[in-house]
């Protein structure tokens, strides 16, 4: 009797909890997601005409009528073009480094997987440190041809050239994958019944590497079609720069701003409603998988042609110069002084930690010709104090974000897995993935237009106003990092033995403790990989930041942004090329570092890393024992 | 052996229990288990034996709360425990994968169940210590699971399960995972460590030698239903359809009509001749009979009782097997230590003969 009214408490408990979980959800799902960016529909017919009557389609005839096109066909043309040249530039550089014999692949492809850690805004900065108008590249080329346009990396071509080379780095992880995983024996076979080596390529290795291309084609497409910091610092009218100057607008300014940005932002979400249920419908069809089962290992293909074997190995060369030049010139330069930095000539002389850290005064003269001195204007990233307020800001917003939407997953995906199979498993998975279909631009457009208000659900608050931008801010990171966290996370749990899972309830453990102390441990190390990566691509994002701006949500990547104002005059933002250089620096040290926690050490097996401590301990005995001896 | 405490082992009664799921193709409703009724004996060894999707697993995952029955009751000691989770209940299973935790090593995984318990750190040691001494796994405490051979794993579950001192211990498939001479130490093993602590086993198995080597008591199940329950002498010489005496070992059946009948004893008309049967049955001449022959109580000659013709002859050591024509009837023999016997060969004219009792009429 007495267990019975043991376990009646027990299971009211665990009741009141589930429907404590699921309206937290429901809230989360509606208030977060939903209400946001329905709102943002609504929007685009809730228009007034000039004597204060609805007019549902004024916008659209505005769309028609005004300029609104090219932004989307700005877009598109960036897109197609983009499609077509990261995809020259990806294959050419995973055949080169995996599939032909190249000499020096490793080091090229070490140089070709820079953009893994050198990325975002901060390789866009960079890339301007070399080619904009004072670039040091460009300053080089008006030495040799004075009569260049200084101006030349601008526009269309720059965001294209920047974006091909920064959009490389998928290829690079997945195409590479795809590669090492064709059974060498059919490339034999094919030589063997009388192929020629590129016959092989087109016909036996390309076909295989065509559901990969397909779906690295249309995440391309996604990417150029939301561009955000590479047009914006760049000079670019696309979508995605507009959207986020009409969402700072006023209808003082020009004809109902908030509603042209969501119909652009609308159009944006049903391209990539549309692709990606393209890419999925196409990946349900499966990729190609070897069915030996003794796979061979692929071996690199000499180029017999010399003349093409020459062509390869400069053309490799060409590429790695391009993707080096911009990463040494910025770590070498991070390390020079303010004057070598303008002067863009590199001097061991000039070495110095000032970008990084400490101050110094600037002496200039007026236009009066008066001499004045600004105290510690010259500072290193971690000496300026708004640098360091934008570097905080982003550490705490990127850490809370990517930890919540961690938390919120794990939850989740051990509650579809627990009712896998039923309806409402399926339901909550949607929700989670709802936020794939949209661009991040709409859900922060969303966002800042929505919460930009009082809203009931939220303590009638202004999530808007002054600090409150930053819990704004977190949202739209959680929310915007969720499917992937799914994704991931749900890959993690698969691998949990669903055995595993009965035997720590058969031995006695509730679902509360099984879930402690027997799930959340295996699949740690994915949460924690996830975290990581979360964490790195929130640190310094720059197009959410760039919806959200404002002097109290100022992240890093404003901050860089920033950096790239004009110097000196008056002592404003000087040493902004000096911190800069350090910025990146200090960003790809970041990204290096949590790509190697991730990849390098959780890739390792069980085995491997038990090994390794056991090393560690052996190793750290003898350390003190041998101090002891001593 | 170590000293360990062994709880009173419980029975299990399994009063007209069914479970019904939901056919994913078609949307229907089916019975996995349907009206299993059946009580094991405390201290028992027995074994739920039978194809795949017989319900087997199904049934092993009621008595231990993964799964809850659709009909009937389930008994632990005498208590029902139908509305207990699988935590609250008296059992503990090793399971087919093992399900060792990987982030613990051998002592935290044995130490896991007790721990749960709120065991006395002191006293979880010593148990832990004198399982895995019963087990043979002494001085292995600190190693991690993977770094177990697949014996060592299997042994870990076991030392698990068994140190939460269950009512019932529950095997799925415990040693499908182990090549097959590792298979056959460990189910000497298991039988061993359940007869030394005299507790109540259910084991699940498709292989029907090691339900045989293992059990006291073996039930065979078909299609959700128990087709027979028995000792395995039982099941194996007193088979009660043409499903069971066929998945238990080789089987030969000869059919013809019934066309004596006397006292303890029948005659099966198998191509002319009548072939003598003993047998309990009430059976009435006219009957259609079917006789169950093993392979190895058939004996081959140059005279006997039924005629036949030599298809396959094949040494295998310590036997010669044989295929021979029976009338219409294939007929396999298995003839032990073929040493000093007269070997036939295919195409080779032959009798067949076999002693009354060890056939049995269906």
């Amino acid at each position: 009797m007495q267990q019975t009214a043991s376990r009646k408490g027990g299971l009211e408990l665990s009741m009141l909890w589930k429907v404590f979980g699921g309206i937290l959800f429901v809230y989360l799902f509606l208030g977060f997601m939903v209400l946001p960016c329905l709102n943002t529909l609504t929007s685009i017919f809730a228009t007034k005409d000039a004597a204060g009557n609805a007019d549902p389609l004024a916008v659209v005839r505005f769309f028609f009528a005004g300029n609104m096109p090219s932004f989307v066909i700005n877009s598109l043309k960036l897109a197609v073009c983009l499609v077509v040249t990261v995809n020259v530039v990806g294959i050419s550089i995973v055949l080169l480094t995996e599939y032909f014999d190249i000499k020096g692949a490793k080091i090229l492809r070490l140089g070709y997987m820079t953009t893994l850690i050198y990325s975002g805004v901060a390789l866009v900065t960079g890339y301007q440190f070399l080619y904009d108008s004072n670039g040091m590249l460009t300053q080089w080329l008006i030495q040799v041809f004075p009569g260049m346009n200084k101006q030349w990396f601008t526009g269309f071509s720059a965001v294209l050239f920047t974006m091909t080379f920064a959009c490389t780095s998928n290829h690079a992880l997945f195409l590479r994958n795809a590669i090492r995983g064709i059974d060498y024996n059919t490339v034999e076979a094919a030589r063997n019944l009388g192929a020629k080596p590129f016959k092989v390529l087109l016909k036996v290795v390309m076909p295989t590497l065509l559901p990969t291309l397909f779906s690295l084609t249309v995440m391309t497409f996604i990417t150029g079609l939301c561009a955000m910091s590479a047009p914006t610092l760049l000079g670019y009218n696309s979508i995605n720069p507009e959207i986020v100057r009409l969402a700072g607008s006023s209808a003082a300014d020009e004809a109902f701003p908030q509603a042209r940005a969501a119909l652009l932002s609308i159009i944006l979400a049903l391209f990539t409603i549309v692709l990606l249920t393209t890419l999925n419908h196409y990946e349900k069809k499966g990729h190609y998988l070897s069915v030996s089962k003794t796979k061979a290992k692929l071996v690199k293909q000499k180029i017999q042609n010399p003349v093409w074997n020459v062509v390869a190995h400069v053309y490799a060369y060409v590429l790695f110069l391009i993707y080096m030049t911009p990463v040494v010139m910025i770590v070498l330069f991070a390390f020079q002084n303010w004057p070598a930095i303008r002067a863009k000539s590199l001097n061991v002389s000039s070495w110095t930690l000032i970008n990084f850290f400490g101050t110094q005064d600037y002496s200039y003269t007026t236009s009066r010709g008066k001499q004045r001195v600004r105290e510690g204007v010259i500072s290193g990233v971690f000496s300026n104090a708004d640098t360091v307020g934008g570097i905080r800001l982003s550490f705490i917003l990127s850490a809370l974000a990517a930890a919540l939407a961690c938390v919120i997953v794990v939850i989740a995906v051990n509650y579809i897995f627990k009712h896998r199979n039923k309806k409402r498993a399926a339901i909550v998975e949607a929700c989670l993935l709802f936020p794939w279909l949209l661009p991040t631009i709409l859900i922060c457009y969303s966002f800042r237009i929505f919460f930009n208000n009082d809203v009931w659900y939220v303590l009638g608050k202004n999530l808007y106003y002054r600090e409150n931008v930053r819990f704004l801010i977190v949202m739209a990171y959680t929310v915007v990092k969720l499917p992937f966290a799914l994704r991931m996370v749900k890959a993690a749990f698969y691998a949990i033995d669903d055995e595993l899972e009965d035997a720590a309830r058969n031995l006695g453990a509730s679902s509360l403790v099984t879930f402690l102390r027997v799930k959340l441990p295996i699949v740690l190390p994915s949460v924690l990989a996830v975290f990581a990566l979360n964490f790195n691509a929130l640190f310094t994002e720059y197009d959410m930041s760039a919806t959200f701006h404002s002097s109290y949500g100022k992240s890093y990547a404003m901050v860089i942004q920033s950096m790239t104002a004009e110097e000196g005059r008056d002592g404003y933002n000087m040493n902004g090329s000096g911190r800069r250089c350090a910025s990146t620096v200090f960003i790809m040290v970041i990204s290096g570092l949590i790509l190697y926690l991730v990849y390098g050490v959780g890739a390792r097996d069980l085995g491997e890393r038990l090994e390794r401590r056991k090393k560690r301990r052996e190793r750290w005995a003898k350390l003190t024992g041998k101090a002891k001896a001593a | 052996m170590a000293d360990l405490r062994v709880k009173q082992p419980k029975g299990v009664k399994l009063d007209h229990i069914s479970k019904i799921y939901k056919d994913p193709k078609t949307g229907k409703d089916f019975y996995a288990v349907h009206d299993v009724d059946l009580t094991i004996e405390p201290g028992t060894f027995v074994t739920l034996l039978g194809p795949s999707g017989c319900g087997k697993t199904t049934t092993l995952r009621m008595i231990a709360g993964f799964e809850s029955p659709d009909e009937g009751e389930i008994y632990l000691g005498g208590e029902p425990i139908n509305a207990l989770t699988p935590n609250k209940r008296d059992t503990a299973m090793v399971f087919q994968s093992y399900a060792l935790f990987p982030h613990y090593n051998v002592f935290d995984n044995v130490a896991y169940g007790l721990r749960l318990r709120k065991v006395d750190k002191e006293e979880i040691k010593r148990r832990v210590t004198d399982i895995l001494a019963l087990v043979e796994l002494s001085g292995m405490e600190q190693r991690m699971t993977n770094q177990l051979s697949g014996g060592q794993q299997q042994r870990v579950a076991l030392a698990r399960a068994l140190v939460v001192e269950p009512g019932v211990l529950l095997f799925d498939e415990p040693l499908s995972n182990l090549d097959a001479k590792l298979r056959v130490q460990m189910r000497t093993e298991i039988r061993r460590i359940q007869q030394a602590l005299g507790i109540t086993a259910i084991y699940v198995t498709h292989d029907q030698s090691e339900a045989m080597s293992i059990s006291d008591n073996i039930i065979l199940m078909k299609g959700g239903v128990i087709a027979q329950m028995g000792s395995p002498t039982e099941i194996y010489y007193r088979p009660n359809s043409e499903f069971v005496a066929d998945f238990i070992g080789e089987c030969n059946f000869l059919k013809g009509p019934i066309s004596d009948v006397s006292m303890g004893e029948a005659c099966v008309n198998v191509g002319g001749v009548d072939v003598p049967v003993a047998t309990d049955k009430s059976v009435r001449v006219g009957d259609p009979g079917e006789i169950v022959l093993r392979p190895e109580a058939i004996a081959i000659a140059d005279t006997g009782l039924l005629p036949c013709k030599v298809e396959l002859s094949c040494f295998m050591g310590s036997y010669q097997n044989y295929h021979v024509r029976v009338g219409d009837t294939l007929v396999k023999i298995t003839d032990n230590c073929p040493i000093n016997k007269k070997i036939f060969h295919v195409g080779d004219n032959a009798y067949i003969s076999f002693d009354k009792n060890c056939a049995h009429l269906l």
